[in-house]
């Protein structure tokens, strides 16, 4: 059964008709995963006036789109939209199924999963292909590897062997959207299906203002952690001086060197809920499992240890600096520039550094 | 109304987390409760405040180790829970979460059925024994085990028109009162599950909207579920609610008729009960705590054993993985480079190099490198090497 079980799927979110980045993402992952099993990506779009999407989709990987377009899916209801894929589902069962690891994402994901009676990883941050070999299962040809952050250890592989399709949300930051080519050609095919009356309707729906923090879009991310609260001699100081800090290494990373850059910070800092940090840092600054997901150019790293919850938001970040009195911190092991010492002598040298000046170590 | 409050124990210290093939060990930990699911309990209490009825936690897990940690929920915020309810069975270690789901969603329809068979006792009894002082002993012995809302029957002074109360009076008809614990069952089946939005161990955030559709497999109807639910309210007469729930950037509206399940986000804070009938909210209360938890296995349940433990789990966790170490590592004042480019250097009938300025001075013997540091082709990784190196 788990042979016959073909294509890999990825469920497209869109915004004002145009694919969300996190679904340009996850079709680059579905890309790599159905080049190596040989398959066709196939992604499910379900909306109102969802044809431009399609296209969009095609041209970033997509071999194949099938899509729902009717008014009452205009407007995102779980209970609608998990039945219309739940008949996809059944009516075509792919071999993998994926899904962005955000708040739609993951409604989604979980309750069909349940109905469809398979298994479901979530928030994976790599996606191989591999056999399997299990000593009470056996043997499993091509198996849809499903790499996550572990709470035991680091990082954990989730095989799916015996159940179709293998689903998996795919955490945002971790995979690059294929760059778009408008001569890829790719079979749109339209989706009949009849929605029923649920216990439960979308009354209104309200549009937050945007985050003035642009975590994910930012070349340099200055990340605080809860090291801030002690100079090196283990003093508590106030963590708004290294806070000022950061503003300066911003200033100077934007003026000099031409780099956008946001201040973010460790999940333990923010809900330490710090007086002093009051109004300058909050969720939205967040880096991490529970927060924005980052890969910029250059990621420094100040007074945090490394749990692996933050470690598996910044990862990927092409050049880590990181400043810490702990030689010992984990974040030292992904550090490509570790600076071992006090964060109130180092950062200043550190801005002056990128500022252009030289200075003695 | 039944509220439902649905808790993890998890890992106390990430450090301590013992393991048998990939599936956590929870009778070798220190558990804690899973502080997300603190908020439902928060969003319990403001419920019962409302409304009033009886929140019941129910948990999945060692028991020894659990009925401990449940104790001080008894006492939380301000009403805290009236019953605890542990799934605890051998069967059901290893479970992921398709597995958990399906056996909390047991728990959640045995819950709801016991209430419900509690009313049908009381009905029978109502049908044979008339206007007897059985009805009165049935009652009172269904209260006591709190199966019973003061509207039905009552101790309470404050609460002198309990349906028992006025039926024995003579003012209901029997086909009247059946017709009222009909009705009742109807007001019981528009129950509510609350839970946190995710775990801190598995993190999945799955298990919520799963158990919605496990329940509504098992009670063969539609259960909605909302996750991150950042503020809700129940229509007068408890039949619907109101929630919030923040997908990204939007925060979806949303109507749902009971029974429903909610994931109650870390940014929940509860709302002024305002103004409410304390007489109603009385009548739908029950007794009271029941202070011993109970346990309930898979025979309890009714389970199908092939969707327990790691037979109803189709994930299987494999073995962890490191996150890999940067290629080239320095660390800046300590990491000894080349301090300028440098061609072959000969030495003791041997070459090295050629070198580029920054490049690491590794596998150098120790006498070679005290040289290169004392001709200044050497030196520590400075800060201005540093700011070459990320702004070529």
């Amino acid at each position: 059964m788990t042979e016959e079980a073909k294509g890999v799927w990825v469920y497209l979110q869109t915004e004002k008709d145009e694919l969300t980045k996190d679904s340009l993402e996850v079709l680059a992952a579905a890309r790599k995963v159905a080049d190596k099993v040989r398959q066709e990506v196939v992604g499910i779009l379900l909306g109102n006036g969802v044809e431009g999407a399609a296209k969009q989709a095609v041209s970033h990987g997509a071999d194949g789109v099938l899509f729902v377009d009717s008014p009452e899916f205009g407007t995102y209801f779980n209970l609608r939209y998990i039945d219309a894929i739940y008949a996809m589902v059944m009516a075509r069962k792919p071999y993998a199924f994926l899904f962005a690891a955000n708040e739609l994402g993951k409604d989604l994901a979980a309750r069909i999963a349940f109905r469809a009676v398979t298994g479901l990883a979530t928030d994976n941050v790599q996606l191989e292909v591999e056999d399997y070999s299990n000593p009470v299962l056996g043997d499993f040809k091509n198996l849809l590897i499903q790499i996550r952050p572990d709470f035991g250890t680091r990082l954990a592989r989730i095989y799916t062997p015996r159940h179709r399709p293998q689903m998996a949300t795919v955490r945002p930051g971790n995979f690059a959207p294929l760059p778009p080519d408008p001569k890829r050609k790719g079979k749109i095919e339209r989706f009949d299906f009849k929605g029923g009356d649920y216990p439960a309707m979308v009354k209104e729906i309200l549009e937050l203002p945007p985050s003035p923090v642009d975590l994910a879009g930012a070349d340099v991310v200055i990340s605080l952690g809860l090291g801030i609260l002690k100079d090196g001699s283990g003093r508590p100081r106030n963590p708004k001086e290294a806070y000022e800090y950061a503003v300066q290494l911003k200033q100077a990373l934007e003026t000099k060197r031409g780099l956008k850059t946001e201040i973010g910070a460790t999940r333990a800092l923010i809900y330490a809920e710090v007086k002093e940090l009051d109004g300058l840092i909050d969720k939205s600054n967040q880096v991490g499992q529970t927060g924005t997901t980052v890969a910029p150019k250059l990621y420094f790293a100040v007074g945090i240890s490394g749990a692996l919850q933050h470690r598996v938001g910044m990862q990927k970040s092409a050049k880590i600096v990181a400043v810490n009195t702990d030689p010992e911190a984990p974040i030292f092991k992904i550090a490509h520039y570790p600076i071992v010492g006090d964060l109130y002598v180092e950062l200043p040298k550190l801005i002056k550094t990128v500022q252009g000046a030289t200075i003695a170590n | 109304m039944l509220i439902i409050v649905l808790l993890k124990g998890v890992p106390a210290r990430t450090t301590q987390v013992a393991q048998v093939g990939g599936v956590l060990n929870r009778e070798a930990m220190d558990l804690v409760l899973n502080p997300h699911d603190l908020k439902a309990v928060e969003a319990a209490d403001f419920l019962k405040k409302r409304v009033g009825g009886k929140a019941v936690a129910l948990t999945m897990g060692p028991d020894m180790k659990l009925i401990p940690l449940m104790k001080p929920l008894y006492e939380s915020e301000v009403l805290g829970v009236d019953e605890e309810y542990v799934l605890s069975d051998r069967k059901m270690a290893g479970s992921d979460t398709l597995a958990t789901s399906y056996a909390v969603s047991l728990g959640v329809k045995k819950l709801v059925e016991r209430h419900l068979h509690a009313l049908d006792l009381l009905a029978e009894t109502i049908s044979r024994a008339g206007y007897s002082d059985l009805v009165r002993a049935k009652a009172a012995e269904l209260y006591s085990s709190n199966l019973l809302p003061n509207r039905i029957y009552s101790e309470l002074p404050t609460v002198g028109d309990s349906l028992v109360d006025r039926y024995l009076a003579g003012s209901l008809t029997p086909a009247a009162a059946l017709a009222e614990l009909a009705e009742e069952k109807e007001r019981l089946s528009r129950f509510v599950v609350l839970t946190g939005i995710k775990t801190t161990d598995g993190e999945t955030g799955s298990v919520g909207p799963q158990v919605a559709e496990g329940v509504s497999e098992l009670l063969g109807k539609v259960v909605p579920h909302a996750t991150y639910v950042e503020d809700f309210d129940v229509a007068p007469g408890g039949t619907s609610l109101t929630s919030d729930r923040r997908i990204g950037r939007l925060v979806q509206k949303l109507v749902m008729q009971l029974p429903s399940l909610l994931t109650i986000s870390t940014e929940y804070r509860p709302r002024e009960p305002g103004p409410f009938s304390q007489p109603e909210v009385r009548r739908n209360n029950y007794r009271g705590k029941v202070y011993r938890a109970v346990k309930w296995t898979s025979d309890d349940l009714w389970a199908d054993p092939k969707r327990l433990g790691l037979a109803g789990s189709p994930t299987i966790v494999g073995a962890g993985i490191d996150i890999g170490k940067p290629p080239v590592q320095k660390t800046v004042g300590e990491s000894l480079v080349f301090l300028k480019t440098s061609g072959l250097v000969g030495f003791e009938g041997k070459n090295y190099g050629p070198y580029q300025r920054g490049d690491l001075a590794t596998n150098l013997p120790e006498l070679l490198v005290s040289r290169l540091q004392a001709d200044g082709f050497l030196g520590p990784f400075s800060y201005e090497m540093l700011a070459g190196e990320l702004f070529p």
